[in-house]
């Protein structure tokens, strides 16, 4: 942790209680979504997308925490620490140096 | 609340805007160069846009009362062209005396490519040979997290870098912990669908403190909201935050970044 976590000001209860309809309006959203493409004509079973989607939706429904990071790594491309050398970047010379 | 927005390109919104904003508390602006939507076909174009940036957008900005300071640089997206890139780098000196020019930015990465690369590094050897204040930009979607981690590689390993005078734009819950800890400023993007939301920004300020964080609106050209800090201001209000931590994220944190760079006179 960088540095220490700020308190919630808010407990859980109000929390639930504030952002209950919000996080209600997403769900049916992303429901919606999805039966729009159960309705739709084609085959997207083998959708690289759909996957993501699905993973995505997996991790709102396990019992770990961190659910937004774990979310955008999911939808990331790897990092390689040895990109340097497979990409062969050089600095160019400046003034000699 | 007074506050400073320190990712805003004006040049893509109204007057309207401006007054808006200053209605709204804005005091200062920082505007990055940045992609103007379309590839320019050469330096000249870039040279009537740092004169846009130096000249003419500060008078338009201090009309309402707000101060307008910039960044100069040849964004990631036309990077790809590494001679326009040389030529424009080549060019940036002339406008370095100018007395809102902050330093260089935005720099950094947009599909992570080895052109890119090679144009930020040497984006940063420019900014080192003019003892200039550094702001990146780093990618979005997918990109974003390979294209950070990469960014983060090549400032550390430049020795000549100092860590407390670059702020890494754009952070998200997957990259914030990789800046802050190894010395960087962070600024958290509050925009429309491809970036953060204020209430994932207010998330992660409550999760890794207000130290070297600060959050701008970006608004620029494309679906956005230059009066996204107001409402990030609402929302620590609404979580009872103190009015000392939300003016630290929107006034006292950019403002203390900032005033490393010499034109800096704001408060």
């Amino acid at each position: 942790m960088i540095s220490d976590t700020i308190m919630h000001e808010r407990t859980a209860a109000q929390i639930i209680a504030d952002e209950f309809l919000i996080a209600r309006a997403k769900i049916l959203e992303l429901a919606a979504t999805l039966d729009r493409l159960d309705r739709a004509d084609g085959d997207i079973e083998n959708s690289k997308q759909l996957v993501l989607l699905s993973q995505g939706m997996q991790i709102l429904c396990d019992s770990e925490s961190d659910k937004a990071k774990r979310v955008q790594l999911l939808m990331s491309r790897q990092y390689e620490p040895e990109w340097i050398e497979k990409m062969a970047v050089r600095r160019r010379d400046v003034e000699g140096s | 609340m007074e506050y400073i927005d320190p990712h805003l390109h004006m040049v893509s919104r109204t007057t309207d805007d401006y007054e808006t904003l200053a209605r709204m508390g804005c005091v200062a602006i920082s505007e990055p160069a940045f992609w103007a939507g379309f590839d320019r076909g050469s330096v000249e174009s870039f040279r009537d846009y740092f004169r846009q940036l130096t000249d003419f957008e500060p008078k338009r900005a201090a009309q309402y009362g707000i101060s307008h300071y910039t960044w100069l640089c040849i964004n990631a997206k036309e990077a790809e062209n590494v001679t326009l890139s040389r030529e424009v780098i080549a060019m940036i000196p002339e406008f370095l005396d100018a007395k809102n020019v902050l330093g260089i930015g935005e720099i950094g990465l947009n599909k992570n490519t080895r052109n890119e690369a090679t144009i930020f590094l040497e984006h940063l050897d420019l900014a080192v040979k003019y003892n200039q204040q550094i702001l990146i930009h780093t990618p979005h979607l997918e990109d974003k997290y390979q294209g950070t981690r990469m960014i983060l590689d090549m400032l550390m390993g430049d020795s000549r870098i100092n860590r407390s005078r670059v702020l890494v734009d754009h952070v998200e819950e997957h990259t914030i912990e990789h800046v802050l800890e190894n010395g960087f400023w962070a600024g958290m993007t509050l925009y429309p669908v491809s970036k953060c939301t204020p209430q994932r920004a207010v998330d992660m300020i409550e999760r890794y403190g207000p130290e070297r964080l600060m959050a701008n609106s970006a608004g620029d050209w494309g679906p956005s909201k230059p009066t996204a800090i107001p409402d990030l201001i609402m929302e620590m209000k609404k979580r009872g935050h103190s009015k000392e931590l939300i003016r630290r994220v929107v006034y006292e944190n950019p403002k203390t970044f900032f005033s490393q760079s010499k034109p800096f006179v704001h408060g």
